[in-house]
C-alpha cells in the first residue's frame, strides 16, 4: 500500500517535474523567508538575516537537492542522464564503439545459438506432464559388450513379465521402432513406426490432437489400429479432419487410422531429426515372438510412469526381482546368461548420448565470450587512460567516485547491451541455419529455438558483461590521481602506471584460454586425420547400395523370395557397366552393430570373460567383390553353399586372431550361441580384411559372415516356425559409371520383379561414410572456428595493448634514440615485451590445455590429449602470431620521427 | 551550525512531526518553530531534514498537503495529519514510552 503510494508519488513528481520543483521551491521560499523575518523581528538587518538563515536551516539549493535525492525517482533520473552522456560520449568515437559492439555482439551470438541448443536439449523438460515419473526400464546383460548395449533393452517374454510382476510403475509398456512400407495412400514409402504397447500412451499421458490413443486391451487383442504423427497427417493426408477411420497398408496390411498425435508429441525421443516415429501400432507380440531366437533378442525397449511415492531405487529392485524370476525361466540355452534390471529417468536416458558434445561446445563459446571481454575490458582501460585528463577534472570539480564509477558501468552497459540485442539477431540466424546442420547424435533438435529462456539468458549475459567489463575502467578511472594527471598537463605520460599492469594481466588470460581452445582444435583436427587414415576394409567408390524389405503379405513362403533374389541378381548382373552384385544383411559404414554370441570349438573362455560375441552378416551372391573386401585366405561362398550342403562361414582378421591366434583358421568350427545351446557347427571357409561396419573411429568388431540361404539351418533351435531369411537387405552394386547414374537402373529393375516394392536409403557408399564420419567433421569444424575466432580476437587483443603501450611511450623511445639507441634495439624492446606476454599466456594456456583435457577425451580418437607434437605446435603457432601483432607497434615506434616526437611536448 | 536534529535518534522527527501536526494542520515553518518551542531549544530542525520527512510521511499515506492561506495572507502548504497517521502516532508513542522506561531501568540499575 505505501510501496505504491511511493512508487505513485515519485512517478508524480517523475512526469511532472516543472511542477513539483515549482512546488517546492516556492515551499521552501515560504520556509525561509518566514525564518528570515522571524530573524528582522529580533532586529537584524534583512541581509544579516537571510545569511544568519542559510547558516542556520540551510540554504535554498541544498535543500532542494536533498529533498530531491530523498526520492528513488532522481535515481532513475540520474541513470537516465548517464545513460544518455554515454551514449553521447560513445557516438565521439565511433570507430571504438563500433568494434566494442561487433565484438560483443560476436560473443553474445554465439554464446546464445549455443545456450539455445543447450537449452533445448539438456536443461528443457520433457514434452509430457510430470516428466520426472518417467523412467526407462531395461536389463543388462551380464559380459555383452557393444555399443547399442549402453541403452538398456529387453526381450519381449521381458516385456510380458515386466508388466505383469512389477508393482512400482502406474503404467508401464514396451516399445520398438520398425521401419513399414506404407503403401494405400499416396507413393509406396518407407515410413518409421513404433510398435508400441497400450500402456505407453497412459504412461506418457500426452492427449491425442484428434480421435484417440489404442489401449492396452487393443494390443492384446492384435487390433490393427495406427496413431499417426502430425507431420505424417499434414503430409500425407493434408491436415484432413476425416482421416478418423480411413485404412492405410503397412507391408500391405491393413490398419484403420484412429487418432492423431499433437504436433509437438515425439516419442522415442530419438537423436536426430530424421528418425522420428512418424507412426504408432500396437506392440501385438505375436506367439514366436516369445520362442526360440526371439526371446533371447534384447530389441525393445520400456517406458513406465512411477507410483506416486515410489522411487526409481524402489523400483529398480522390484523390477530385479521379476528379472531374477525370469532367469528361473530361461530355457537351456539361455541358462548361462545373467541379466540385471536398470530403471534411469527417461530425461537422464535421453541426454546421455549428447552431454559431452554439448558441455565442450558451451565450454568453447564459452573461452571465445570470455576473451571478448577481455578486449572489451582493455579497450574501455585504453579509453580511461586516454581520457584520464578528463576525469581528472571532474573529480576536481566535485564529482563523486561513485558517480565516476557509475558513469564508466553505464557506459560499459551501454555498449554490451547495443553488442547484446546484434548478438541475439545473429543468434537467430545461426541457430535457423545451424539446427539443420546438427549432428545427429542429438536428442529433440526440433525443439531448439529462440524462446523466452534463451532471450533472458542473452539479455542477463549482455548485462554481466557490461557490468564486469565496465569494473576495470571503472576502478581504474576513480583511482586516478588528481594532482599527478593535472600536473602532467598536456603530456600523455609513461606507461608507468598500475593500469598497465591491469591491461597486461588481461592480455595473457586471453592469450592463456586461447591457446586452450586452440590446443582443443588441434587435438581434434588430429583425431580427424587420425580417423581418415584408419583403412575401411573395403572400398567406397562406385558402388551404390540400397535396401529392400519384402512385405509378408506377398512373399509368404521362402521360395517366393528366393526367386525374386534369384531373379533380382539375374537382371541386375546383366546390365550394362556392372562389374559386381551381392546382397548382405548389414552395410559397412551403415552403423550397424547387431551382434550375437558363439561358440567356438576348442576355444575355452577366461573365467569372467565377456561373451564371444560377433558381427553377424548373412550374404548372397558376392558382395565381397561388390565392396572390393579383400580375402586373406580360403574363398568366397559358392552357389553349392546352400541350405542341404555343409554349414560353412567366413570371418574377419580380427575374430581369426581373437580365437585361432597365429593358427590357420580355415576349417575350424564355431557355432552360433551359447555352449549350452544345441546348434549346429559350421567350418570356416575363408578369412576377409576387417571392415568397419560403423564410422571408422568405431571399434572393430568381430565379423562372421554366413551364407543367407543357410541361416535356417544354423541357426537349430533358435529358429523359429515358420521363419523365412532373406526378408531384407542391403543390394551393393559396384559399376564402372558413376553410381548416381546406377540409381535409377536399379529402380527400374526392381520395379521390373515387383512393381510395388520401394528401395530404401538408396545411396552412394562414399555418401554413406561422409554420413558415419558427419559428427566427428562437426565437432571438429565447430570447435576449430571457436578457436580461430579466439585465436583472432586474442591477438586482436594483444595488439591493441603494444600498440597502445607504444604511443604512449613515443617520445620515451624518441629520447632513447636521440641518446643513440639504435632502431633495431627499439624495436627488440617492444617485440620482447610482447612476448613476455605471449610466453607467460603460452606457459598458462598449456595448463589450460591440460585441465581442460578431461571434457575432451571423449572426442579423441587414436590421440592423447597431451599430445606432444599438437601442444608444441599450438603454443608456437600462439607465441607467433602475439609477436606478429607486437611487431607492427614496433615498427611504428622505430620509425618514429624524433624531431616532431620531441617537439611534441 | 546549530543544526541540533542531528542528534535526533533515527525515526525521532517523524514522530515529532506527526505529534505537532495532531493539534492542527500547520505549514513548514509553523511545524519547525512548534518542535523548537516546545523543545524549549533543544531541537533546531534545518530545512533539509523537515522536507525530506515531509516528503517521506506523505508517500507513507500518514499526512497530506494542501495549499492554504496564512495568518499574515501569504499562500503556504499546509500538512494535515491523515487517520492513518494518527494511528502510527499512537503506537509510536506508546512504542517510545516503552523504550524509555527500559532505558530509564537499565541506567537506575547501575
Amino acid at each position: 500500500m505505501s510501496l505504491l503510494r511511493t512508487i505513485a508519488g515519485g512517478l508524480r513528481s517523475l512526469f511532472r517535474k516543472e511542477q513539483a520543483g515549482r512546488e517546492l521551491d516556492e515551499e521552501l521560499r515560504g520556509f525561509l523567508e518566514a525564518a528570515t523575518e522571524e530573524k528582522m523581528k529580533q532586529g537584524m538587518s534583512r541581509d544579516e538575516a537571510a545569511r544568519a538563515v542559510r547558516l542556520e536551516r540551510g540554504g535554498l539549493d541544498a535543500t532542494r537537492e536533498m529533498v530531491r535525492d530523498a526520492g528513488w525517482e532522481t535515481l532513475v533520473e540520474n541513470l537516465w542522464q548517464d545513460l544518455r552522456f554515454g551514449v553521447r560520449t560513445l557516438r565521439k568515437s565511433p570507430g571504438f564503439t563500433a568494434v566494442a559492439v561487433l565484438m560483443l555482439a560476436l560473443g553474445i551470438g554465439a554464446t546464445t545459438a549455443i545456450f539455445s541448443i543447450v537449452e533445448g536439449v539438456l536443461l528443457r523438460p520433457l514434452p509430457f506432464p510430470d516428466p520426472d515419473r518417467l523412467v526407462i526400464l531395461g536389463d543388462v546383460l551380464e559380459g555383452s559388450h557393444c555399443a547399442s548395449c549402453a541403452d538398456s533393452s529387453v526381450t519381449a517374454p521381458d516385456i510380458r513379465n515386466y508388466m505383469r510382476d512389477t508393482q512400482s510403475f502406474s503404467h508401464l509398456g514396451g516399445y520398438r521402432g520398425r521401419l513399414f512400407e506404407l503403401s494405400g495412400t499416396g507413393d509406396p514409402a518407407a515410413v518409421n513406426a513404433t510398435r508400441m504397447s497400450g500402456e505407453v500412451f497412459a504412461a506418457l499421458g500426452v492427449p491425442p490432437l484428434l480421435g484417440r490413443t489404442f489401449t492396452q486391451h487393443e494390443d492384446e487383442e492384435q487390433q490393427q489400429v495406427a496413431v499417426l504423427s502430425y507431420g505424417m497427417w499434414r503430409s500425407r493426408f493434408h491436415g484432413d479432419a476425416n482421416v478418423l477411420g480411413s485404412k492405410i497398408l503397412l507391408y500391405r496390411k491393413p490398419y484403420t487410422v484412429i487418432g492423431v498425435m499433437p504436433r509437438d508429441f515425439e516419442f522415442p525421443l530419438n537423436p536426430g531429426h530424421v528418425n522420428q516415429s512418424e507412426l504408432w501400432l500396437p506392440l501385438s507380440l505375436r506367439p514366436e515372438e516369445f520362442t526360440a531366437g526371439s526371446a533371447a533378442s534384447w530389441n525393445s525397449r520400456m517406458v513406465g510412469r512411477l507410483k506416486p511415492g515410489i522411487t526409481a531405487e524402489q523400483a529398480q529392485s522390484d523390477a530385479e526381482r521379476v528379472a531374477r524370476e525370469t532367469m528361473r525361466d530361461y530355457p537351456a540355452y539361455m541358462r548361462s546368461l545373467r541379466i540385471h534390471a536398470v530403471v534411469t529417468p527417461l530425461q537422464e536416458d535421453t541426454v546421455e548420448q549428447a552431454r559431452p558434445l554439448v558441455r565442450t561446445l558451451l565450454f568453447a563459446v564459452i573461452v571465445v565470450l570470455l576473451i571478448a571481454c577481455a578486449n572489451l575490458a582493455g579497450l574501455l582501460l585504453v579509453r580511461a587512460i586516454r581520457r584520464r585528463r578528463e576525469i581528472a577534472v571532474r573529480l576536481a570539480l566535485g564529482a563523486r567516485a561513485a558517480t565516476l564509477l557509475r558513469l564508466a558501468i553505464v557506459e560499459s552497459m551501454v555498449l554490451s547491451i547495443a553488442g547484446g540485442a546484434i548478438g541475439l539477431a545473429l543468434a537467430a540466424l545461426a541457430v535457423r541455419v545451424g539446427v539443420s546442420l546438427l549432428p545427429e547424435t542429438l536428442p529433440r533438435v526440433n525443439e531448439i529455438g529462440l524462446d523466452w529462456p534463451v532471450m533472458l539468458f542473452a539479455l542477463g549475459l549482455a548485462l554481466l558483461t557490461g557490468f564486469l567489463c565496465g569494473l576495470a575502467p571503472a576502478f581504474a578511472a576513480i583511482r586516478t590521481n588528481v594532482n599527478e594527471s593535472l600536473k602532467e598537463g598536456g603530456r600523455a605520460g609513461t606507461s608507468g602506471s598500475g593500469h598497465g599492469r591491469l591491461r597486461s594481466a588481461l592480455v595473457v588470460a586471453e592469450i592463456a584460454v586461447a591457446l586452450t581452445l586452440l590446443t582443443a582444435s588441434g587435438l581434434l583436427l588430429r583425431s580427424f586425420q587420425r580417423m581418415r587414415d584408419v583403412k575401411l576394409g573395403f572400398r567406397p567408390d562406385n558402388t551404390l547400395a540400397a535396401l529392400y524389405v519384402l512385405p509378408q503379405q506377398r512373399y509368404r513362403t521362402q521360395s517366393a523370395i528366393d526367386e525374386f533374389l534369384k531373379a533380382l541378381l539375374n537382371d541386375l548382373g546383366q546390365l550394362p557397366g556392372v562389374d559386381a552384385v551381392g546382397i548382405t544383411s548389414f552395410l559397412p559404414a551403415a552403423g550397424n552393430n547387431w551382434s550375437i554370441p558363439f561358440t567356438i570349438e576348442g576355444y575355452v573362455s577366461p573365467k569372467g570373460a565377456e561373451l564371444n560375441m560377433a558381427a553377424m552378416s548373412l550374404v548372397e551372391s558376392d558382395p565381397f567383390e561388390a565392396l572390393c573386401i579383400r580375402v586373406l585366405r580360403g574363398r568366397v561362398f559358392a552357389e553349392s553353399d546352400n541350405a542341404n550342403s555343409q554349414l560353412v562361414a567366413i570371418v574377419n582378421r580380427k575374430m581369426a586372431e581373437r580365437y585361432w591366434p597365429g593358427q590357420d583358421p580355415i576349417g575350424k568350427r564355431l557355432r552360433r550361441g551359447l555352449p549350452e545351446t544345441s546348434t549346429p557347427w559350421m567350418t570356416v571357409v575363408g578369412e576377409v580384411d576387417d571392415v568397419k561396419l560403423g564410422s571408422r573411429d568405431a571399434e572393430t568388431m568381430p565379423q562372421v559372415y554366413q551364407p543367407v540361404t543357410q541361416t535356417l539351418a544354423s541357426e537349430g533351435v533358435f529358429a523359429s516356425v515358420g521363419e523365412l531369411s532373406a526378408t531384407d537387405g542391403w543390394i551393393v552394386l559396384r559399376s564402372r559409371m558413376a553410381p548416381e547414374q546406377m540409381e535409377d537402373t536399379l529402380r527400374a529393375t526392381v520395379r521390373k520383379i515387383d512393381p510395388q516394392l520401394p528401395l530404401y536409403q538408396m545411396q552412394t557408399m562414399e555418401h554413406a561414410i561422409s554420413k558415419s564420419e558427419a559428427p566427428r567433421r562437426f565437432n571438429t569444424v565447430l570447435i576449430s572456428s571457436f578457436a580461430i575466432a579466439a585465436v583472432l580476437l586474442s591477438v586482436l587483443g594483444i595488439y591493441a595493448v603494444i600498440a597502445f603501450s607504444v604511443a604512449l611511450r613515443e617520445q620515451e623511445m624518441a629520447v632513447r634514440m636521440a641518446l643513440g639507441c639504435q632502431r633495431s634495439g627499439v624495436i627488440l624492446l617492444i617485440l620482447s615485451s610482447g612476448a613476455r606476454l605471449a610466453a607467460v599466456g603460452c606457459g598458462l594456456g598449456l595448463l589450460g590445455a591440460v585441465a581442460a583435457s578431461r571434457l575432451l577425451r571423449s572426442f579423441l580418437f587414436e590421440v592423447s590429449p597431451f599430445d606432444p607434437g599438437v601442444l608444441a605446435l599450438s603454443a608456437i603457432a600462439m607465441l607467433l602470431l602475439a609477436m606478429a601483432a607486437s611487431a607492427l607497434p614496433a615498427r611504428r615506434a622505430s620509425s618514429t620521427d624524433l624531431m616532431l616526437a620531441l617537439r611534441g611536448e | 551550525m546549530a543544526d541540533k536534529s542531528s542528534d535526533l535518534v533515527q525515526g525521532t522527527l517523524d514522530m515529532l512531526i506527526l505529534k505537532t501536526l495532531a493539534l492542527e494542520p500547520m505549514h513548514g515553518y509553523g511545524v519547525a518553530v512548534r518542535i523548537e518551542q516546545i523543545s524549549r531549544g533543544v531541537f533546531r530542525v534545518n530545512a533539509g531534514s523537515l522536507f525530506v520527512a515531509f516528503q517521506r510521511l506523505k508517500r507513507a499515506g500518514l499526512i497530506r498537503s494542501e495549499w492554504r492561506a496564512t495568518e499574515n495572507n501569504r499562500r503556504a502548504k499546509y500538512y494535515v495529519l491523515m487517520e492513518q497517521g494518527r494511528k502510527k502516532l499512537s503506537s509510536e508513542t506508546r512504542e517510545w514510552e516503552r523504550q524509555v522506561a527500559a532505558i530509564a531501568r537499565i541506567l537506575e540499575a547501575s
